[in-house]
């Protein structure tokens, strides 16, 4: 017989963590909307980049640029890892940071230099019980990463690629893919293999087709100016598109690891309570039966 | 020394008791054994019962050791003049007796030079034996957790089905084919039938390599669940005067099996309220204690010779702070308390780590290493049993990353604290492993130490040393290729 008012006070403290996933779960979804809006309409921004893209390389043009040329060898490369600042969402940064771990040992073997960083405190702490210290940590980057803040730290990349002191960038995140279905990949964001724009999902597939029929165009100043203009801009899209993702991914990963959370947290004061009542009863029973025992064994 | 004067008449049959009435100055004294003839379908048979209580007016009250049935009001009472006594000595050797010292294997009367009451006082404080000394069994989880002592008690907890008399069966296999001493088995109201297996079993095993079978060392006293209360009451008795004799004669170690010292205590509690006394916490007698303590108290080592005890108690309804258990739990020097929760992962013996104790798991005793490696063995799965609520409910991602190690770390432990049996091979399927201490303590260190993280956990099922895990993980991944 299981102490009933030790299964009471477990019953209590599993209601408190009920209500904190609850409001976790609802918080979430609520956020979860806005992320989801703001990757929507950026996809539109992006979309319109590549189709400017794609007409530039449509208009018959040599396209070259120092972005995307493919360097003969990698001496020095750079892993950035998007985590959350935030815990309680399921397996999302464990996944990420599997990912990066992964690509970092690929990385380190074929490249001189090798550095980390690291957006999150999450694939911080993640990453130093690993034993891997980042060299450089970004924390600023909520739910809501602003393009002017993303930007900044494109430029760092773009300035360093061209100063020839990275010759290769690549970002470790969780692809949104749809509401149902993210996975965490990493991918090569410098040298920019193609022009196109960002592996997304959503708006962007539709301007791609409408590109074929538009592509007649006359560019002022010169196709090569605007290249010049274009190149890097898609780059930063990509990043920002990247940040967008994970705060979006983020996100889902914890409205549905909290509502799972709540769900279990329910079916276990389920089980609680019919364990309390059953102790409860049976610690009744058990002591009308002595009294009723005593009693009857003074009578006789 | 029963003289024909002193005869008297049954005048109640209350169950299992009985009252006699004797002339006032001529009534037999408390532990007296009475003699009745009583005509059963035209046989006569002989009922003994032990006088337990005075009424006043020359009447006794007694405990009937076998049948009631065809007693009556009016039937001759003998006083024996002296409390049931049992053979003892070589003569008992490779025998099996009932409680009163009768054999019941047939082959014929036991003739012993000796016969000793069953009710014997415990030994004095001064002739105690003070050496503590550790008895290694070659079962893992025993030797890291609840290193039983050499003379010392160790009690098998457990409820209904979770393997107390195959661990008990497994000890003696053990503990008895590389023992050179004596041993005493004592069936207390359990299955009749574990009782002839564990007899069978017993011509089987041979001692080492001297081509003797255990039982030609070994005497076996049964009290089973068919016999009436008062039989039980008093068989851990008679088997208890045996290894005494063979401890203070011989000297030699003997062992002293019970199973289960749970039954004793029930029979008491039968037999308490029909001597008229009140019902105690739980419908338990008020004498409990007093009751197992006489027993327990003694099972002791003394300066002449030593009395290894294993006893296994059932725990009603897997509550351990019933009357019963919790009166048994403070005897104990090692106590193993066996838990559904583990049975039902499929792992035996389903000894719980936590809840298991032993007092020689001391520095002291023990020696520092193998100290050190049981706390971290069971501050790791106390570490995991408070997370698994929050495993529960978050899953194991929302772990921190230290506790996710320890978790990892404490279902390898947990695992790997099973142990393929001597006598359960036609379950596992696999040869009984005896794993010595050194590499118990050295493969639990080095789980600790993380050295085998990278094992699945189905590796450490059911093997002995750490490198058998290892062998076992190769052999899994070659046949899944």
């Amino acid at each position: 017989m299981a102490n009933a008012r030790a299964l009471d006070n477990r019953r209590k403290s599993v209601k408190n963590i009920k209500k904190i996933t609850r409001t976790m779960e609802l918080i979430a979804t609520a956020r979860f909307k806005q992320a989801m809006d703001r990757a929507m309409s950026a996809t539109g921004y992006t979309g319109r980049i590549t189709q400017v893209v794609n007409d530039l390389a449509n208009s018959g043009l040599e396209v070259s640029h120092p972005l995307l040329e493919k360097r003969d060898e990698t001496r020095s490369s750079v892993l950035l890892v998007l985590t959350s600042n935030r815990g309680l969402c399921g397996g999302y940064n464990g996944n990420v940071i599997r990912a990066g771990v992964e690509r970092k040992a690929a990385l380190e073997s074929e490249s001189e230099k090798f550095k980390l960083q690291v957006s999150g405190k999450r694939g911080v702490a993640g990453l130093k019980f690993r034993g891997i210290e980042a060299d450089r940590v970004y924390t600023q980057f909520e739910d809501k990463p602003l393009f002017s803040e993303v930007s900044e730290v494109a430029n760092g990349f773009l300035d360093a690629f061209a100063a020839g002191t990275i010759d290769r960038l690549d970002v470790a995140y969780t692809r949104f893919l749809s509401v149902s279905k993210q996975e965490a990949v990493v991918e090569t964001l410098l040298p920019l293999d193609s022009i196109g724009g960002p592996s997304d999902a959503g708006g962007g597939d539709e301007d791609r087709g409408e590109s074929k029929h538009s592509s007649v165009y006359e560019f002022i100043p010169s196709p090569e100016s605007i290249l010049e203009e274009v190149v890097p801009t898609s780059f930063k899209v990509k990043l920002f598109k990247c940040f967008l993702d994970a705060a979006v991914s983020e996100q889902i990963a914890r409205m549905v690891a909290m509502k799972s959370a709540t769900e279990n947290a329910s079916d276990m004061i389920k089980q609680l309570s019919m364990e309390y009542n059953r102790a409860r009863q049976s610690q009744i029973t058990g002591e009308i039966m002595e009294i009723i025992g005593g009693v009857e064994a003074l009578e006789s | 020394m029963a003289t024909v004067t002193n005869v008297g008449k049954v005048t109640q049959v209350i169950g299992s008791t009985f009252d006699a009435e004797y002339a006032e100055d001529q009534m037999p004294a408390i532990y007296n054994a009475v003699k009745i003839e009583i005509d059963v379908a035209g046989e006569t048979e002989t009922l003994t019962g032990e006088v337990a209580k005075h009424l006043g007016g020359g009447r006794v009250r007694c405990v009937a050791l076998g049948s009631t049935d065809g007693l009556r009001r009016g039937a001759d009472c003998v006083d024996t003049g002296s409390p049931v006594s049992v053979p003892v000595g070589d003569a008992t050797l490779g025998r099996v007796f009932n409680m009163k010292g009768e054999a019941i294997d047939g082959r014929g009367e036991v003739k012993a030079d000796a016969y000793k009451p069953i009710h014997q006082p415990a030994p004095k404080v001064e002739e105690l034996s003070t050496n503590t000394e550790l008895f290694e069994t070659g079962i893992k989880v025993v030797d890291l957790l609840t290193p039983f002592v050499r003379g010392g008690k160790a009690g098998l907890f457990g409820g209904a089905g979770l393997g107390k008399t195959v661990i008990l069966t497994e000890l003696i296999a053990r503990i008895a084919s590389s023992h050179g001493g004596y041993s005493v088995f004592a069936g207390v109201g359990e299955r009749t039938r574990e009782g002839t297996d564990l007899w069978l079993e017993m011509q089987e095993t041979q001692i080492g390599d001297t081509g003797r079978s255990v039982i030609e060392q070994t005497c076996m006293v049964f009290g089973q669940m068919n016999e009436p209360p008062g039989s039980r009451l008093r068989v851990a008795l008679s088997a208890l005067t045996m290894a005494e004799h063979f401890r203070d004669t011989t000297g030699a170690d003997t062992l002293l099996f019970v199973d289960n010292i749970f039954r004793f205590s029930q029979a008491g509690s039968e037999v308490s309220a029909l001597l008229g006394r009140m019902p105690s916490a739980v419908g338990y007698q008020p004498t409990l204690a007093t009751e197992m303590g006489a027993l327990q108290e003694r099972i002791a080592s003394t300066d002449k010779g030593a009395i290894t005890s294993v006893q296994a108690v059932y725990v009603p309804a897997d509550d351990p702070t019933d009357p019963a258990p919790a009166t048994a739990f403070g005897q104990l020097d090692a106590f193993l308390y066996l838990e559904r929760s583990i049975s039902e992962k499929g792992i035996y013996p389903a000894v719980d780590p936590l809840k298991s104790s032993s007092r020689i798991l001391d520095p002291q005793y023990v020696g520092d290493r193998h100290y050190e490696v049981a706390r971290r063995v069971q501050t790791t799965l106390q570490r995991y049993r408070e997370l698994q609520d929050i495993i529960a409910i978050l899953g194991v991602d929302e772990l921190s990353e230290e506790d996710k190690l320890v978790v990892h770390r404490a279902r390898r432990i947990e695992r790997f604290l099973s142990q393929p049996f001597l006598v359960a091979e036609v379950f596992t399927g696999k040869p009984g492993e005896i794993t010595p201490l050194a590499d118990t303590i050295r493969s639990f260190e080095e789980i600790c130490d993380g050295k085998w993280d990278h094992l699945p956990e189905s590796a450490f099922m059911y093997v002995g040393a750490i490198e058998q895990a290892e062998e076992q993980a190769k052999r899994m991944a070659a046949e899944v290729e």
